[in-house]
């Protein structure tokens, strides 16, 4: 750290900076069509599928704010009805047409929250 | 004796860096550690404030020949990843159970991918240091669908040199985040102390202690010690964690 830095801080009391937090608009979230094609990628069911073969019990969350979620849940919300649990293979095969408008929706909304 | 295993997605994530300030972190909360390099190109040292010549002794040397930083045991492996043996070893090691008081973090990079899938069942915890960026998040099917149940049971993420003031950053973190859930367990801020640190030939925590990676990496590493005594799913038990990722950070 620069020393003129090192002194603002010292001076300010704090031990780093804090940017203001600026709303990502959800017309720019949907800039990435590498998301897209992600949330289409029926293997990203994968860390689902372990959720619904060894539930886990309530936790805290570490990183965010809003409450954890499985990956085929966080679909479902988005048109589609949630994966029987029993059928987790069969749904990462299967998820194809997820509504990622919503699911970057959500994440424009989060931004707004400052949670991104 | 548990088994904490670092790796990556990709390389340049800077898997060695966390593997070395979680050895910290479990070693300050009283843990006796031993960090295992399997790396061809090792720069574990570095991030004690070591110098950049020093060869680690073998995982099998005499006591007498053990590098010791901040009272972290430093040792290297580099045939552990065509070692058949290796698991086997570690039991006879004493290794591969659960437990607070003696602890090994084996820092796997992000090419050795077989072997991390080798040995990740049978470790307390996966630590995977991942980037927020596009490159990373393209190989993410790709590694989930090679990945067998119980590496994905055991496997906790880490977004490390997160750049929040960058539009495409946030975006990538908040992707991993709704994506992984409580599995991801922290963010490391992108922090020029750390390769400055580096530089100086010193430990990150004696030349910038108020880093802002610094605080996040150890935070990181206290929400990792509950997967010493159960094993498989440290966001499970943790209690206090990383700072909240809406603090922005230079």
């Amino acid at each position: 750290m620069r020393i003129d830095a090192r002194h603002l801080l010292d001076r300010l009391g704090k031990n780093d900076f804090a940017y203001k937090e600026f709303e990502d608009r959800f017309t720019e979230l949907e800039l990435w069509p590498i998301l897209e094609a992600l949330l289409r990628d029926p293997r990203l069911q994968a860390i689902d599928a372990v959720e619904t073969a060894a539930p886990e019990p309530v936790v805290s969350e570490a990183v965010g704010t809003h409450a954890p979620e499985p990956l085929n849940a966080l679909f479902s919300r988005y048109g589609r009805e949630p994966a029987a649990p029993s059928d987790a293979a069969a749904e990462r095969r299967g998820v194809q047409t997820q509504d990622v408008r919503a699911m970057l929706r959500h994440l424009s909304d989060l931004g707004s929250r400052g949670e991104i | 004796m548990a088994v904490i295993v670092c790796h990556g997605l990709k390389g340049g994530a800077g898997i060695t860096f966390a593997a070395a300030h979680l050895a910290m972190t479990l070693s300050e909360a009283g843990a006796e550690v031993t960090v295992l390099s399997v790396a061809q190109r090792d720069t574990l040292p570095l991030h004690f404030g070591l110098q950049p010549a020093l060869t680690l002794p073998s995982l099998f040397a005499p006591a007498e020949d053990a590098v010791l930083a901040s009272g972290i045991n430093l040792r290297s492996h580099i045939k552990a990843v065509d070692d058949a043996d290796f698991v086997p070893t570690l039991h006879d090691l004493g290794y591969l159970e659960p437990g607070p008081d003696r602890v090994m973090v084996i820092d796997v990079p992000a090419s050795e991918f077989a072997f991390a899938r080798r040995i990740i069942p049978h470790s307390s915890a996966n630590l995977c240091v991942l980037n927020a960026a596009p490159d990373t998040l393209a190989l993410l099917p790709q590694v989930l669908d090679e990945s067998s149940a119980q590496t994905i049971a055991r496997t906790t993420f880490a977004i490390n040199a997160l750049d929040e003031t960058r539009r495409l950053s946030r975006h990538s973190a908040a992707f991993i985040r709704e994506l992984v859930g409580p599995r991801l367990i922290g963010r490391i801020r992108l922090d020029e102390a750390v390769p400055e640190a580096i530089a100086m030939l010193q430990p990150l925590a004696r030349y910038a202690p108020s880093s802002a990676a610094l605080a996040d990496v150890r935070a990181i590493g206290a929400a990792m010690v509950p997967a010493l005594e159960t094993a498989g799913r440290p966001w499970v038990a943790r209690g206090e964690l990383a700072a909240p990722s809406s603090s922005r950070a230079a």
